[in-house]
């Protein structure tokens, strides 16, 4: 069996992000990088399908600049997937949803893969449309936002989050899944594989490589803007709670007009 | 300091770990004793525990850099998860892997690797430690037999350890530290007894006890190495030893200073962050300085054993200074915190209370001036 795992570098959720103005792009030269959690839980579950038996091969797929490698061999390779391919191209900056996906699917089509993993969406841009605008071009059943995977003969089944309950599906296999967390907990590389990994194979290629025009983008980013600055903190002083509740509640009347 | 990719990577995975699993424990471990099995137990799995254990038995086989960034990293959140680590790894896994027979090592090292068991080191008794001539543990052949008598002391680890090296006199002629042999000691071996853990200042949820050994008989294969081997043999597992208790300090400090530059960035005093003020900004300059200057003897030492130079020296001075630097920089972390830093709330006194180890185990900060001395004095 054949599983591609999506995934993207993006930076630590702990990153500053330094915007003092509308500007229409982010400087991201201090940032520090890692693998997309939602994608984590994607190389975690095929990890565990190689595990549970079987002739199993885990090919981890991502788009990025040359900084990508370090992240593809830690959170990837060490982690437990068999080898990489990288597709690094300047002309791939600030590429848009739809143009990653037309990148990740000319990727896929050179395998023929079983299962396709990916996460939810990336904790950056939020999106959450790479992973059904991929299934969509190779023309596969998708299955998105998923917390629990079971694989079949030829098929899976798998569980989904819906408002208020879950909904239990079946696809045919080859098949593309987005994974929600509470799907598994990502492990952390052993030391034995961290070791193992630089030896594992990761290839890197270009549109050119991939006999592909670089797509255009179909949306253009006009600006980001920090947030509003956010106003004082102010701390109502009383002798007693009661007290204290009463004069909070009128300044949200009065002052802040909340309530 | 200038770390090649997996080194960075194993650093990485090891603040995961101590971040994710450690962090959460660190106090409760501290306050209540107990040796936290559970924890011990997924560092096996992720390869912390078989460090030092080759690859044919199972083991990571790393470079001592990437050991010494595991038991930093470690010990920068739970000083007592750092020292069991280090000590199984170079006290309880090093003189087996490298001194042991082929047999020795199948037996021992497999399980010591993922956690199954743990190994240990019993040098110090209560009349010998770093005096190795005044050690009374006697090794008398009879037959194809050992037979082992003695007591030892502060012995890591030994609750937990599937077998611990122990020190004996095989030769009651020789003089001073002449005539002593190491044996591979199984724990459950009839005769051999862990007794009580010590209650600690510090390094609280390590298991510390003493041993003792009442006509303990072993094969003649459980020998170490060559009968009379003993003194150069613990010689050679304390410098790596060193190395361990350097990173583990090193870890310790940053733990505190860590606490104490966040602190000092939120904590507001006369209108202004109290980070501010030099009599405070001074101070974390003055630890960051000594903590800089312990890392670099710590992984030049590391680095030295890395490339096969004699390395002893550098050792005992990363330790010696890796250790003072810790006791210098959790107490001013303490201070900075003021009243904070005085109670449990805040890690600061539990990295202060650790770090007192650093300056005692495996050769006082006293033994560590005595053989640099030697050495630069005679080089």
């Amino acid at each position: 069996m054949k599983i591609a795992v999506l995934a993207k570098q993006v930076p630590d959720s702990e990153t500053r992000i330094n915007l003092p103005a509308p500007a229409p792009e982010i400087d991201d030269s201090g940032f520090t990088r890692v693998l997309n959690p939602y994608d984590a839980y994607a190389v975690e579950e095929a990890v565990k399908i190689k595990e549970a038996g079987g002739e199993v091969e885990i090919t981890a797929i991502t788009i990025g600049p040359e900084t990508v490698k370090e992240t593809v061999k830690k959170d990837c390779l060490a982690v437990g997937c068999d080898k990489a391919v990288i597709v690094t191209d300047p002309a791939l900056d600030g590429a848009d949803e739809a143009a990653v996906a037309s990148v990740l699917a000319a990727v896929l089509q050179k395998e023929s893969y079983d299962l396709i993993l990916c996460g939810l969406k990336a904790i950056d841009d939020d999106s959450g449309q790479v992973g059904i605008l991929v299934a969509e071009k190779l023309g596969l059943p998708h299955v998105s936002v998923v917390t629990k995977l079971t694989l079949g003969d030829g098929s899976l089944e798998a569980e989904r989050e819906i408002e208020g309950g879950k909904e239990i599906v079946n696809a045919s296999l080859p098949a593309l899944v987005t994974c929600q967390k509470g799907l598994n907990e990502p492990r952390l590389p052993s030391l034995p594989n961290i070791m193992k990994a630089g030896a594992k194979p990761m290839e890197t290629v270009t549109c050119a490589d991939l006999g592909l025009e670089p797509p255009a983008n179909l949306v253009q980013v006009k600006t980001y803007s920090p947030p509003p600055a956010r106003g004082e903190c102010r701390l109502v002083e009383a002798d007693e709670p009661a007290a204290a509740a009463k004069e909070l509640a009128r300044l949200l009347n009065e002052e802040a007009k909340v309530i | 300091m200038i770390l090649n990719e997996n080194q960075k990577m194993i650093r990485q995975m090891a603040r995961d770990f101590a971040a994710s699993k450690l962090a959460p424990i660190a106090a409760e471990i501290d306050r209540s004793g107990e040796f936290p099995e559970t924890t011990v137990k997924e560092m096996g799995a992720l390869g912390f525990l078989g460090l030092a254990v080759p690859e044919a038995y199972g083991g990571v086989d790393s470079d001592i850099t990437s050991y010494a960034l595991v038991v930093e990293e470690i010990s920068r959140v739970c000083g007592s998860h750092g020292l069991t680590v280090a000590a199984h790894n170079s006290l309880g896994c090093w003189p087996i892997a490298h001194l042991g027979s082929d047999a020795q090592k199948q037996a021992w090292l497999p399980g010591a690797a993922t956690g199954e068991h743990l190994l240990s080191f019993g040098l110090t008794e209560a009349g010998a430690g770093s005096d190795a001539g005044g050690t009374r543990t006697t090794a008398v052949r009879d037959g194809d037999q050992w037979v082992l008598n003695g007591t030892k002391m502060w012995i890591t680890n030994s609750h937990y350890a599937g077998a611990i090296v122990i020190t004996a006199k095989t030769d009651l002629e020789a003089e001073g530290s002449r005539g002593i042999s190491a044996f591979v000691v199984p724990t459950d071996t009839p005769g051999f007894t862990v007794e009580k853990k010590e209650d600690k200042l510090g390094m609280r949820a390590s298991d510390t006890a003493p041993l003792t050994l009442e006509d303990v008989r072993l094969p003649a294969d459980a020998l170490l190495g060559e009968e009379g081997g003993g003194f150069k043999y613990f010689m050679m597992t304390l410098d790596g030893g060193r190395i361990s208790i350097a990173a583990v300090a090193l870890g310790l400090a940053v733990g505190a200073f860590d606490t104490a530059r966040v602190y000092a960035q939120e904590r507001h005093q006369f209108g202004r962050p109290i980070a501010s003020f030099q009599a405070i900004e001074f101070m974390l300059a003055d630890m960051a300085t000594q903590i800089e200057a312990a890392r670099q003897l710590t992984y030049e030492a590391c680095r030295l054993k890395d490339v096969g130079e004699s390395f002893g020296h550098m050792a005992a001075m990363a330790k010696l200074h890796a250790s003072e630097t810790a006791m210098f920089v959790t107490d001013r972390a303490i201070q900075i915190l003021g009243g904070y830093g005085y109670t449990t709330e805040y890690p600061a006194e539990r990295f202060y209370r650790d770090a007192k180890l650093c300056t005692i185990g495996e050769g006082t900060s006293e033994i560590q001036r005595m053989v640099i001395g030697r050495h630069v004095l005679t080089d």
